[in-house]
C-alpha cells in the first residue's frame, strides 16, 4: 500500500482547523484502505490532539529537535523532507495556509519534485492523482497532475469536509530532527502578537468583510459586533486598508489574502475584481449594499438592498436571538 | 551590495481569458502589466541599493511581452537586467522556473534576492521559497520590513495573529508583500533610457542546464485541462425594510443554507 504523508500545523500544541480537515480526509483514505497515512507533527501536541489524531492515521511522528520549537521555513522543510525519505510517500500533504505555502516549495525542492499549490480538489481515483487550483484569481481552473511522485501538495483550507472519528489507533512515535542549530540561517528575534483570540482569516467559516461603504473606521465596530455573535472572522477590502482604517492582514483580494469560507458577508464592498478575486470561491455569499448596481451583486448569492447600519445591527439581534447568545 | 530582482509580466487583472476549445490553452487579452508584488521587491531593491550601494539587476524569464517588466525596472532605476529568453524555458512549472531562475541569479556573486511573494496570475507562490532551496540559502516569506547590516537581514514579517521579527544570514531571498512600500513612479528619464535599452538574453546551456532540464520538458506538474469554475446561480435579493431583510436573511442562512 502507497504511503500518504500528511503535515500537521499546530498552534499551542493544538492541531490548527485546516489541519482537522486534512485529519479527516485521512480517515478516509485510510478507511478505504487506499493508503497507509504517516503524519508529521513538529514540536508535540496536547495529549488530547494526540489521541484524537492517532485514530485518522497509522503513524504519527512526532520531530522534537529543540530548532523546530519555532518555526523557520529551512528547519520545517528539513526535517519534513528527512522522513519523506524514508517512507517515500506518494503524496505529501499539507494546509495551505501562510506556513504551508512558505515552506512546502522547500520540501519539494528536497524531494526532487514540483508543488500543487493551494488546491481546491483531489481526485484520488485518477491515475496519476489529479489535482484542481484555482488560476487568474479563480477565473480558471487548472486541472494538474505529477509526472513523477511524490506529489508535494497545498490544500486550501475549507477544501475538505471536516473530521470524521476514526476507530482504530495508530502508532505514535518520537524522533529528532536531526537538524544541527548551524544549519539553520534564520533565527526567529521577537514574535509580537496582534490580535489574540481573533478568527484567523485564511482559515475562517465565516468571513464579515467591509469596503468603503463603512464610510469609516469605527463603522467596522458593526461588523465585529456581527464577527463576534457568529464566531466570524473581519475582513477588508483594499481601499480601506489603504485609507488605513484596517490592518493590511486583514486584507481580502489579489494584493491581500485569497479566502474561502463557507459563508462571505460582503456588507459596503462594490465588488471591484481587484476583490473578488479574493473571494470568489466562497461557498455562499451574502451582499449588502446601498448600491442596488453595486457589482458586488453579480458574485453573490443573496443580496440586501440597504444601509449597512441598519441592516447589520439587525442581523446581529437575531442571530442572537436565534442562538441564544 | 549586489541585489537581485526576480519580476514577471503577467496579464491585468482585468484582462479576457478564454479557455480555448480542445480545453488545453487559454487565450488571453494582450494587456499586460508587472505582477503587483514583484513592483514592491523592485522597490525595495532600489532603497537598499540607495543607502548601502552596489548594484540592482532584474531578471525575468519570457518571450514577448515579458521584456516589459525589465523595461520598467530600468525605468524606475536598476542597473542591469537579463532576460531568461529560449522555446526550451517556456511552459514550465514552478520547479523549472525556479531552477532557471536560481541558476541566473547565481551567474554573479549576490547578497540579496527580491521578489513577489506570489504571480497572481498562476497564483503559486512557490518560486522565492524554491530558489533559495536549490541555492541553499534561507528566505523569509511575505515581508514588510527589510532592514540589512553586516551580512545579516532582519525582517519583519506578519503571521497569522501575529508580526515576527526574524534574522537571517546573507545571501538570502526575502518575498514581498503589501505593506513593504510604496513602489516609485518611474521618472520620464528612466522611461526614455528603458524603451532604449538593449536586454541581454541566456539560454538554458548558458545556464548549465539541458534542453530537458527546462520550461515544459523539465517540469515535474502538467496542466491537463482548464475549465470555468460552476457559476453561481443569480443573486436572490432579499426585499423589505432593512429590519425585515436582515431577519429573513438569518432566516436563510440558518434555516434553509444551515451555515450556523
Amino acid at each position: 500500500m502507497a504511503n500518504l504523508l500528511l503535515f500537521i500545523e499546530t498552534k499551542d500544541k493544538e492541531p490548527k482547523k485546516a489541519s482537522l480537515e486534512l485529519l479527516g480526509e485521512a480517515g478516509r483514505l485510510k478507511a478505504a484502505g487506499r493508503y497507509k497515512i504517516h503524519a508529521v507533527v513538529m514540536g508535540g501536541m496536547s495529549e488530547d490532539a494526540k489521541k484524537k489524531a492517532l485514530t485518522y492515521v497509522d503513524v504519527l511522528v512526532n520531530i522534537t529537535d529543540p530548532v523546530l520549537d519555532q518555526y523557520t521555513p529551512e528547519g520545517f522543510a528539513l526535517a519534513l523532507a528527512g522522513y519523506a525519505k524514508e517512507i517515500n510517500p506518494q503524496v505529501v500533504l499539507a494546509s495551505a495556509t501562510q506556513l504551508g505555502r512558505d515552506f512546502l516549495p522547500r520540501v519539494a525542492v528536497l524531494l526532487g519534485s514540483g508543488v500543487a499549490s493551494d488546491v481546491t480538489e483531489i481526485r484520488w481515483s485518477e491515475d496519476p492523482i489529479t489535482f484542481v487550483r484555482p488560476i487568474y484569481g479563480g477565473r480558471v481552473l487548472s486541472e494538474i497532475s505529477f509526472t513523477g511522485y511524490p506529489a508535494v501538495v497545498t490544500v486550501r483550507p475549507n477544501t475538505f469536509a471536516g473530521e470524521e472519528p476514526g476507530t482504530e489507533n495508530g502508532e505514535y512515535l518520537e524522533r529528532q530532527g536531526g537538524i544541527a542549530p548551524e544549519q539553520l540561517k534564520t533565527r526567529v528575534i521577537k514574535t509580537e502578537e496582534s490580535g489574540k483570540g481573533k478568527v484567523n482569516l485564511i482559515e475562517a467559516d465565516i468571513i464579515v468583510a467591509g469596503g468603503r461603504g463603512l464610510k469609516s473606521a469605527e463603522n467596522f465596530r458593526v461588523l465585529e459586533d456581527l464577527a463576534n455573535t457568529i464566531g466570524a472572522a473581519v475582513g477588508a477590502a483594499r481601499s480601506v486598508v489603504d485609507a488605513k482604517w484596517r490592518d493590511q492582514e486583514d486584507q481580502v483580494g489579489k494584493s491581500g489574502k485569497t479566502v474561502s469560507p463557507k459563508l462571505y458577508i460582503a456588507v459596503g464592498i462594490s465588488g471591484a475584481i481587484h476583490h473578488t478575486m479574493g473571494m470568489d470561491t466562497s461557498k455562499l455569499v451574502l451582499a449588502v449594499n446601498t448600491d442596488p448596481n453595486a457589482m458586488i451583486f453579480s458574485y453573490a448569492d443573496y443580496g440586501i438592498v440597504g444601509d449597512f447600519a441598519q441592516v447589520v445591527p439587525a442581523m446581529t439581534e437575531e442571530f442572537k436571538k436565534r442562538l441564544g447568545r | 551590495m549586489n541585489i537581485v530582482v526576480l519580476a514577471k509580466q503577467i496579464p491585468d487583472a482585468e484582462a479576457h481569458i478564454d479557455i480555448g476549445n480542445d480545453e488545453k490553452g487559454l487565450t488571453i487579452e494582450q494587456k499586460f502589466t508587472a505582477n503587483v508584488f514583484d513592483e514592491f521587491a523592485m522597490e525595495e531593491a532600489l532603497r537598499l541599493k540607495e543607502k548601502h550601494g552596489g548594484k540592482v539587476k532584474v531578471i525575468t524569464l519570457g518571450a514577448g511581452k515579458a521584456t516589459e517588466v525589465l523595461r520598467t525596472g530600468i525605468a524606475m532605476g536598476a542597473d542591469e537586467v537579463l532576460l531568461l529568453e529560449d522555446g526550451a524555458f517556456l511552459n514550465g512549472d514552478g520547479y523549472t522556473t525556479a531552477l532557471a531562475l536560481s541558476r541566473a541569479a547565481a551567474l554573479e556573486p549576490f547578497d540579496v534576492i527580491l521578489c513577489g511573494r506570489q504571480a497572481i496570475d498562476d497564483d503559486r507562490g512557490e518560486v522565492g521559497p524554491m530558489v533559495a532551496q536549490f541555492l541553499g540559502i534561507p528566505h523569509g516569506g511575505g515581508i514588510t520590513k527589510l532592514d540589512v547590516a553586516d551580512g545579516n537581514a532582519t525582517i519583519e514579517c506578519p503571521v497569522e495573529g501575529a508580526k515576527e521579527t526574524i534574522e537571517v544570514n546573507l545571501p538570502a531571498v526575502f518575498t514581498a508583500q503589501k505593506g513593504l512600500n510604496e513602489p516609485r513612479v518611474p521618472p520620464i528619464m528612466g522611461v526614455m533610457k528603458a524603451m532604449k535599452a538593449t536586454i541581454p538574453r541566456v539560454t538554458p546551456a548558458d545556464l548549465g542546464i539541458s534542453p530537458e532540464e527546462a520550461g515544459a520538458s523539465g517540469s515535474k506538474v502538467k496542466t491537463g485541462r482548464y475549465f470555468h469554475p460552476k457559476k453561481r446561480a443569480a443573486v436572490q435579493m432579499i426585499p423589505g425594510e432593512p429590519n425585515e431583510a436582515a431577519v429573513e436573511a438569518v432566516r436563510i442562512l440558518m434555516d434553509v443554507e444551515r451555515i450556523l
